[in-house]
């Protein structure tokens, strides 16, 4: 509600509990988180702040005792945490530490498992999708398996049918990549396999999936691709991003237009654009693509999670996702990482 | 030109027909072209719709065109557009469908638009030469 002014939050800790509630306060907007502090410089959650422009504390006390905050959230962990905070913070401000903070953190811990799930609910539901792309991968080179091993039982001449043999090897080779690509991309994705990904690499191999969903013929793909981007997180859930970002510019030009891929680093900053020539979204719609539930599809063509997920997943890898679009012209969904903490902390590049 | 016979008298003594053979994968118009010529046909080919009317509109096949048959999922002008245009301009040429995707509310449509037959892929060799040989049937019912 926009006529509240927003609670004001300030975190304590920033270790794996502070960097979850920061990446899930921050997508609210009825809260503004006034900072973050951590005994420990190097914690991951101080970082993460500097990539959403939060204030980053060194001293607690400057953190509680400022800026009117109405809620100090205690993450630490540490058991004498609570006394110390309520004798230090102002009269005026909500305490929330000790068994509540707990029970805090298993709910953010549960509601990350759920986004999971949704997420790959989301990604089962879009597979439904494939059938027509799968029966026309495997149902072509059938035809050519069957109508040459007819052929080979009436044929006489030992040549043609070596040739021909040649050929039906070759169609089931050809076939074999289907069940490849696609038990890959609906295995589950795991934390484990974080690390970083070749974005270049990853949009090629989302076109790949992307063609069993929408029809890519009509499509001339365009690509714009700066050598060795990479960008740390999840490959099978950035996969996964690719590929709705092409499903839906496929489907909004309605299978005839330009598809435009692009990645590039800027200032430090890695970009990727997905656009498309088609039919736009009205002004009015932008504030919402991002909603879940929000769809324009017909009932039973989409879940409305699609761009959720993107976002939540964008989110997770400490980027953001953006949107320019203009109806009868096209859209861009731009996707930017800040550079990785590794990177950053280095030299300037060359 | 209702008298006009075309297997009489096209591409020597085993000629059964003419058919044009729309797929944009080589492979389905080569094992196509390889079953329906051991069954006697004159095999014509085009990788997508745009191909297939430029082919059916080209000189004599205007004329001697007997059966279409026909993928839907192509570039260009794709199947369902195709199949639109050849009812519209060729009622007379009989039309099958051999599609990689069994889609039963497209089947039905397109055999309330005249189509002939739905085939899915893979099909064997033996029903896809009866299925042509009912489409010329079709044909030669049509010329009477």
């Amino acid at each position: 509600m926009p006529s509240h002014p927003p609670t004001k939050v300030a975190i304590l800790g920033a270790g794996r509990g502070g960097t979850a509630l920061l990446d899930l306060l921050h997508q609210i907007c009825t809260i503004e988180i006034v900072g973050i502090t951590d005994q420990n410089p190097n914690a991951p959650g101080l970082q993460r702040a500097r990539e959403l422009n939060i204030p980053v504390y060194e001293r607690m006390a400057d953190l509680i005792r400022n800026h009117g905050v109405n809620l100090v959230m205690d993450v630490t962990g540490d058991p004498a945490m609570e006394r110390v905070l309520h004798t230090q913070v102002l009269t005026g401000t909500d305490i929330l530490s000790g068994p509540a903070s707990r029970i805090l953190w298993e709910l953010v811990q549960h509601q990350s498992t759920l986004q999971t799930e949704l997420l790959h609910a989301e990604k089962l539901a879009g597979i439904g999708s494939f059938a027509a792309g799968i029966a026309h991968d495997i149902n072509n080179p059938l035809q050519l398996i069957l109508g040459l091993a007819e052929n080979i039982t009436e044929e006489r001449d030992f040549d043609t049918i070596h040739l021909q043999a040649q050929d039906i090897i070759e169609a089931v080779k050809r076939t074999t990549a289907i069940c490849r690509d696609l038990t890959s991309y609906s295995r589950r994705a795991s934390s484990l396999q974080d690390g970083e990904i070749a974005m270049n690499t990853k949009l090629d191999e989302a076109l790949k999936i992307a063609r069993y969903a929408v029809v890519l013929q009509d499509i001339e793909i365009r690509k714009s691709y700066q050598p060795d981007v990479t960008v740390k997180g999840n490959p099978d859930e950035l996969l996964h991003v690719f590929v709705n970002l092409i499903t839906n510019a496929v489907q909004a030009m309605e299978s005839r237009g330009t598809l435009t891929l692009e990645t590039a680093i800027v200032d430090g900053v890695t970009q990727v654009r997905v656009s498309d020539t088609g039919c736009g979204i009205p002004h009015e719609l932008l504030g919402q693509i991002f909603e879940p539930f929000f769809t324009t599809k017909p009932p039973g063509k989409g879940t409305g999670l699609g761009l959720y997920n993107i976002k939540n997943v964008i989110h997770h890898m400490h980027g953001t996702i953006g949107v320019a679009s203009e109806v009868g012209r096209g859209s861009t969904f731009t996707i930017t990482f800040p550079r990785a903490a590794d990177a950053s902390e280095g030299s300037p590049r060359p | 030109m209702s008298e006009f016979k075309s297997g009489f008298f096209v591409g020597g003594e085993s000629c059964n027909g003419r058919v044009l053979i729309v797929d944009d994968e080589p492979d389905i118009r080569k094992v196509v072209r390889m079953t329906l010529q051991k069954g006697g046909y004159d095999v014509l080919e085009a990788e997508d719709g745009e191909k297939a009317i430029e082919t059916i509109n080209a000189g004599e096949n205007r004329l001697l065109l007997d059966v279409i048959i026909c993928d839907i999922r192509m570039p260009k002008v794709n199947g369902l557009e195709a199949i639109a245009y050849f009812r519209q301009n060729y009622p007379r040429v009989p039309l099958l469908v051999l599609t990689g995707f069994p889609d039963t509310d497209m089947a039905t449509s397109l055999l309330r638009q005249g189509v002939v037959d739905y085939l899915v892929k893979p099909i064997e060799g033996e029903k896809l030469k009866a299925s042509v040989a009912r489409a010329m049937e079709q044909r030669e019912l049509a010329h009477l």
